[in-house]
């Protein structure tokens, strides 16, 4: 597809990653970490990017929620080129408990990033009621993020996410600081809220079990320096469900895809 | 604390008043190493005047004056520097040249253009304690999280609320720190500021009691600088763990 198809047919992509490029340095020293991706989100999709650990998986995220400059290409959000944080936009990071402020109760780290939107009282509080309730963890409202569970902080993270009212939900290794049981929950979890939100999402994770349970789609990505390595749709039956899906031939299959993309010498 | 720790705090400063009077009645040091027994009856008689109160007051008050501004000062100027990387490597080398120079040495330079005054006294309180608290906190907010930074950019909050919501509160501990040991500097400082600068406060009445020969007088005093001390830094620590309950060196005593 060229840029004139784009821009002349059919409705920008929700998120649009056009030949982004990201190096550190200049000349000869230059360190590129990213070498030309391209890849698109449609509203209401989930996409997890799958690489391996030390691609610049978090360097992509940076550059798509405006933290730091591409050097080359564009992400755009429905056509506007993200130059800054882009309001529409929620990030949760790997390390809940680094991302979490530990002094703020749980409640206040919600009401944090709301507090510049200067909403009304009650609304602010509607939000985090809904947000709370979305994840499960009205009851440790007054409590500091510290006093919880590695799991439960990283739910704290992602209400905070939700009481923003983003549309477009970008989690960074959401689930690798926390064990495997809770893991499920939290993937169940994300498309739960996927689903209730109506929101799309991208997953940055180098779990292919994960990308492929999650996904709708799976930007593959190879190594040093990062770039796409192929594009799997996923077409599992939703809802899904940690045993049967897992245990579906077609799981199996779109696995084993993944995997033999990943560990080929690039 | 515990009754049992509290029990042997006690016998620990028994067991320093016994000795105390031990090597006093010993008569080491001749008539400038008074008993307990008769530098407490010095200082009750002290105690019952006027004037030993408002020596108290004057000590007190220009301490934690002196203390405040620098708080303020230091705290201000820590995170303008802190926040700027050119503005601290341009810095650096200058702040840590000052930081062992005792303030002591510009107290000649005080007397001779403010005079034995209180404000003299304050403003040695505040130079004194400027530093520490100026480095401390430059060290806070540059240990500021870079992911709950990038957090706090990513839900599009402003540079102002960074620092006032996300900064700020990382730097405390180091701030508390910095306050902790700024508390009894101060006091320290004032009373330096009266010892050898004629301020006025208990340095002064030190002074005093030493060149009129009155030594249970000045033991009295120095008993209860050291009661100050005790107040002080009691009050910076109980300070210290109110504000930062939720840091992972006070979280026991919160939860």
């Amino acid at each position: 597809m060229t840029n004139e198809a784009v821009a002349g047919k059919a409705a920008p992509s929700r998120l649009d990653v056009r030949s982004l490029a990201k190096s550190y340095g200049a000349g000869a020293k230059a360190k590129v970490i990213i070498e030309d991706l391209t890849f698109t989100v449609e509203t209401g999709e989930v996409v997890c990017i799958v690489g391996p650990s030390g691609v610049g998986k978090t360097t992509l995220l940076k550059c798509l929620a405006g933290l730091q400059p591409a050097s080359s290409g564009t992400a755009a959000i429905d056509g506007r080129v993200i130059d800054g944080p882009p309001p529409e936009m929620a990030l949760v990071f790997q390390d809940y408990n680094r991302s979490l402020m530990p002094w703020l109760t749980v409640r206040k780290n919600l009401m944090l990033p709301l507090r510049h939107l200067r909403l009304p009282a009650a609304e602010t509080r509607e939000r985090c009621n809904d947000a709370l309730a979305a994840v499960g963890l009205e009851h440790a409202e007054h409590q500091y993020p510290w006093q919880l569970s590695g799991g439960m902080q990283q739910r704290v993270a992602i209400a905070r996410a939700l009481a923003y009212r983003p549309e477009i939900l970008v989690m960074d290794e959401p689930f690798a600081s926390v064990d495997a049981q809770t893991r499920f929950d939290l993937e169940d979890l994300c498309l739960k809220i996927r689903k209730d939100f109506n929101m799309t999402v991208l997953v940055v994770t180098h779990d292919i079990d994960e990308a492929v349970y999650l996904s709708d789609r799976v930007v593959v990505l190879g190594s040093k320096p990062a770039r796409v390595l192929t594009t799997i749709d996923v077409d599992l039956p939703s809802p899904r469900d940690q045993i049967t899906t897992r245990s579906l031939p077609e799981f199996a299959a779109l696995r084993t895809d993944v995997l033999s993309l990943i560990k080929r010498p690039a | 604390m515990k009754p049992a720790q509290l029990t042997r705090g006690a016998i620990g400063v028994l067991g320093a008043l016994v000795l105390w009077q031990l090597v006093s009645s010993a008569h080491l040091a001749g008539d400038a190493f008074p008993s307990p027994v008769a530098t407490l009856s010095a200082l009750a008689a002290d105690a019952s005047g006027a004037s030993f109160w408002s020596a108290v007051g004057e000590t007190v008050g220009v301490a934690l004056l002196g203390l405040l501004g620098s708080a303020a000062a230091g705290i201000l100027a820590g995170i303008v520097i802190g926040s700027s990387p050119a503005v601290r490597y341009a810095t650096l080398a200058l702040l840590e040249f000052l930081k062992p120079i005792p303030p002591i040495v510009i107290l000649p330079l005080l007397v001779l253009i403010l005079g034995p005054t209180a404000r003299m006294s304050w403003l040695l309180v505040f130079i004194g304690c400027l530093l520490p608290i100026i480095t401390q906190t430059i060290a806070g907010v540059h240990d500021t999280d870079p992911v709950a930074r990038d957090t706090a950019r990513s839900y599009g909050m402003g540079r102002t609320e960074i620092l006032f919501r996300v900064v700020l509160p990382s730097a405390m501990p180091f701030i508390g720190t910095a306050m902790r040991v700024a508390a009894p500097v101060a006091l320290i400082v004032t009373v330096v500021a009266g010892l050898l600068g004629g301020g006025p406060g208990l340095g002064q009445g030190l002074y005093l009691a030493q060149s009129s020969g009155n030594y249970p007088s000045l033991y009295g005093q120095v008993l209860v600088l050291g009661i100050l001390g005790l107040i002080f830094i009691g009050l910076a620590r109980a300070g210290e763990r109110r504000l930062l309950h939720w840091h992972p060196s006070y979280r026991e005593a919160a939860v």
